[in-house]
């Protein structure tokens, strides 16, 4: 047990720069994705009316994904708003502004692997940090679109349809994502070491 | 693109300090956010995107170019609203449409809204460089060095992924890789391409990181910078013009209002 004193007392508990660089080169590649998907939500829109709402849980994957790559505290948040950074880079009208949502949906998805005390790292889990980052995203509606002036029948199908679709693409398809990557092995760089590897050193 | 987007004369927003700047686009974006005076908005909407003429330091073609989109965003954000919106004046409804007159005027309200959230936007990223923001953040709202310094290193290595993007995409084609159909081949094509990108990018930024450890990115203040940012006359001109802007539009919509709505939501 010693031997996990003293790396507690290097590392500090805070996030080191390796974990804030692969936090954010991750981020930044789901948020030229996400700069893409505005195309595939696009065409969704003329299936049915709104539609496109079954594709919007998308925006929300940064979060979860680089969550259940790195497991350590404040890294959903800040991958959600390294995501929508790119934006801003790319000199869209819509940079601050997506910025300022993303905040609010990163913040959204914390909240959720904080509930579980950062110890959680299941498909479902990561769901219902979808479903959380959908409410963020949702908050700002109400002031910006005044969604609840919609008839009822509208506000309660349009976000149904994003809850459901969060917890998919969040959920369950970043789970398979990462699981397939965890194969590669290359997750070990990251994590944060368990105590009974400390122990196996002392042996 | 980056030829395309150099201003041809440099303004007092390009000369304000970008997080000050920063703060004031924030403070507006909230005004804009809380307006419920169709009136108001409609100015708002008129005078920044003027402004973005005026002050950018942009040719008026490339302004006149950005704005283009500004149409569709203003169509795509008021229809729903229009369309579905609740309102007892009703003008017209068929099967589930029903156009009101609260929900025509508050769609109008939503769209003008859209258009001066991107007149907004644009007024801060075209003036703004991105590194230069990072050089702010960390020096004058004291954002820690290792997040200032994650997000620029990460910027470089992005073309990167892009370039093993190609090169994955190439490998797949020559080894005659099809993809199946529906719903599994999309999923299985994700996997082929998001497994490999991810786990170099992984690995690629581990390694830098760990070459700026060694070279003490994360360490602590005092540091010293390679570009040097402070608070200049210019990040007072700027904020004395937002707050002219925007007190000139709340006068005009006072004086002239145009739809004599003075909140559109929902009573």
């Amino acid at each position: 047990m010693e031997m996990l004193e003293v790396v507690r007392k290097r590392t500090g508990r805070g996030l080191k720069l390796s974990d804030l660089l692969v936090t954010v080169l991750v981020s930044l590649v789901l948020g030229v994705v996400y700069h893409f998907w505005s195309s595939v939500y696009n065409l969704f829109s003329p299936l049915f009316f709104q539609a496109d709402e079954l594709v919007y849980g998308m925006w929300f994957l940064a979060a979860t994904l680089v969550f259940l790559l790195i497991r350590k505290p404040g890294v959903a948040l800040i991958a959600e708003v390294a995501a929508a950074h790119v934006e801003i880079l790319f000199g869209s009208e819509w940079g601050i502004q997506l910025v300022l949502y993303s905040l609010l949906q990163g913040l959204g998805a914390e909240l959720v692997f904080a509930a579980f005390r950062y110890r959680k790292f299941s498909g479902s889990v990561a769901a219902l940090a979808g479903i959380g980052a959908a409410i963020g995203s949702v908050i700002p509606d109400f002031f910006y679109g005044y969604v609840q002036d919609y008839e009822p029948w509208l506000l309660t199908a349009k976000y149904a349809m994003r809850a459901v679709s969060s917890a998919l693409i969040c959920g369950y398809f970043a789970y398979a994502v990462v699981k397939a990557v965890e194969a590669t092995g290359v997750t070990t760089l990251l994590r944060p070491v368990d105590p009974k590897d400390y122990a196996a050193l002392n042996d | 693109m980056r030829k395309f987007l150099t201003p041809k004369r440099q303004t007092w927003l390009h000369r304000a300090n970008p997080a000050a700047k920063l703060a004031l686009m924030i403070l507006l974006f909230l005004l804009t956010l809380f307006t419920h005076r169709l009136d108001f908005i409609f100015y708002q909407a008129i005078l920044f995107t003027l402004l973005l003429f005026l002050f950018s330091g942009y040719e008026t073609w490339k302004i006149a170019l950005l704005i283009l989109p500004f149409a569709l965003i203003f169509a795509s954000s008021a229809a729903t609203m229009i369309l579905f919106g609740k309102g007892e004046q009703v003008w017209w409804a068929w099967g589930l449409f029903r156009i009101s007159e609260e929900s025509f005027f508050r769609g109008i309200h939503i769209g003008l809204k859209a258009v001066a959230f991107a007149a907004e936007g644009l007024l801060f990223v075209l003036t703004t460089p991105s590194v230069a923001l990072f050089y702010a953040l960390m020096q004058q709202a004291k954002l820690p060095p290792k997040y200032a310094y994650s997000f620029m290193a990460s910027v470089r290595l992005l073309p990167m992924v892009w370039e093993e993007l190609l090169v994955r995409r190439n490998a797949l084609l020559i080894r005659g890789v099809r993809r199946p159909q529906g719903l599994a081949g999309l999923v299985a094509q994700a996997k082929l391409y998001a497994v490999p990108l991810l786990s170099q990018s992984i690995r690629r930024a581990h390694r830098v990181a760990v070459a700026m450890e060694a070279k003490a990115f994360d360490g602590n203040r005092p540091r010293t910078y390679y570009y040097r940012t402070a608070y200049s006359r210019y990040d007072v001109l700027v904020l004395l013009l937002l707050v002219f802007v925007a007190a000139a539009a709340y006068t005009l919509a006072l004086l002239y209002p145009p739809f004599h709505i003075a909140d559109v939501r929902y009573h």
